[in-house]
């Protein structure tokens, strides 16, 4: 998540030079944001290549209309809808639906089947397993349940403000998370299921 | 005494939707009454709630090349 502290003030200072012409400082607000939307485009496009060009779009969208920003919503959050809507164009320009295997109905049929999950968070960094688990089971979401999963959840926006930045509704917004929640955690309940069966993770 | 009926499959489908929000309506006591009797249930709970802290925890790190393709892209590099 962005945080929201004491650096706004330094970030409004740097939107105000940078939207005097200032390149230093919108070279500085680059480099705030860069790593935030690059783990935000890598989680939604699932791939290097493509999350890079998202992030390289994204900026030049920030670069080219700074002079724009009225300060009215948060550069973050004006900065997380225009990344969402960069992959949601390439997800539509590559036709990546077709890929999925996501069911719409998946919340009428949790899996229940308790499972021993010997992973933790903090593994994450070390466990090149889990990572592949959990790109595994974010891949098969449709692009629009994965960005409102990751702004809601990971992020850790308000439903509100997501609804704004995907133009959804509260409710839409709600389904959509709850869909997407119960779908990972019955993937990933899948995968550790098979791994625990081959003493794997 | 009044029973209160919730079934595990409410139980799911009211964590996911409500997993990070305040948790103080009647029904969601009902929910936590549930949770702490429910070995299943609050398994569930607690899977959901790991599913999203993992991907809260995957974090990937910008290489150096990255950084620099994308200051060269906006014709920032000099600011390096």
């Amino acid at each position: 998540m962005i945080e929201n502290t004491s650096n706004d003030i330094e970030e409004s200072e740097l939107i105000a030079k940078a939207q005097k012409g200032d390149r230093k400082s919108l070279s500085d607000l680059v480099k705030m944001y860069e790593s935030t939307i690059f783990n935000f485009a890598f989680k939604i496009c699932r791939n290097h290549e493509r999350a890079e060009h998202v992030v390289q779009e994204t900026f030049f969208s920030m670069v080219k209309s700074i002079s724009q920003f009225s300060g009215n919503s948060k550069l973050s959050t004006w900065l997380y809808t225009v990344v969402s809507n960069h992959c949601l164009m390439l997800a539509r320009g590559e036709k990546r639906r077709e890929k999925t295997f996501f069911n719409e109905d998946i919340s009428d049929s949790p899996n229940y089947t308790p499972t021993e999950w010997k992973n933790h968070p903090d593994e994450i960094a070390e466990n090149e397993e889990l990572r592949i688990a959990l790109d595994k089971a974010i891949s098969k979401l449709p692009e629009d349940y994965k960005i409102v999963f990751m702004l809601r959840d990971v992020e850790g926006l308000s439903t509100k403000e997501t609804a704004d930045i995907v133009e959804l509704t509260i409710p839409a917004v709600k389904s959509r998370l709850h869909r997407a929640r119960a779908f990972l955690r019955d993937e990933l309940n899948k995968i550790f299921s098979d791994e625990n069966k081959k003493n794997y993770l | 005494m009044k029973i209160k009926k919730i079934t595990c499959k409410e139980v799911a489908d009211y964590i996911c939707e409500t997993l990070g929000e305040n948790l103080n309506s009647p029904k969601c006591k009902d929910i936590k009454d549930h949770l702490e009797h429910c070995e299943i249930c609050n398994s569930y709970y607690k899977s959901v709630q790991e599913t999203v802290q993992m991907y809260k925890q995957y974090k990937i790190k910008v290489s150096d090349d990255c950084h620099s393709r994308l200051m060269k892209y906006l014709d920032l590099a000099e600011f390096e």
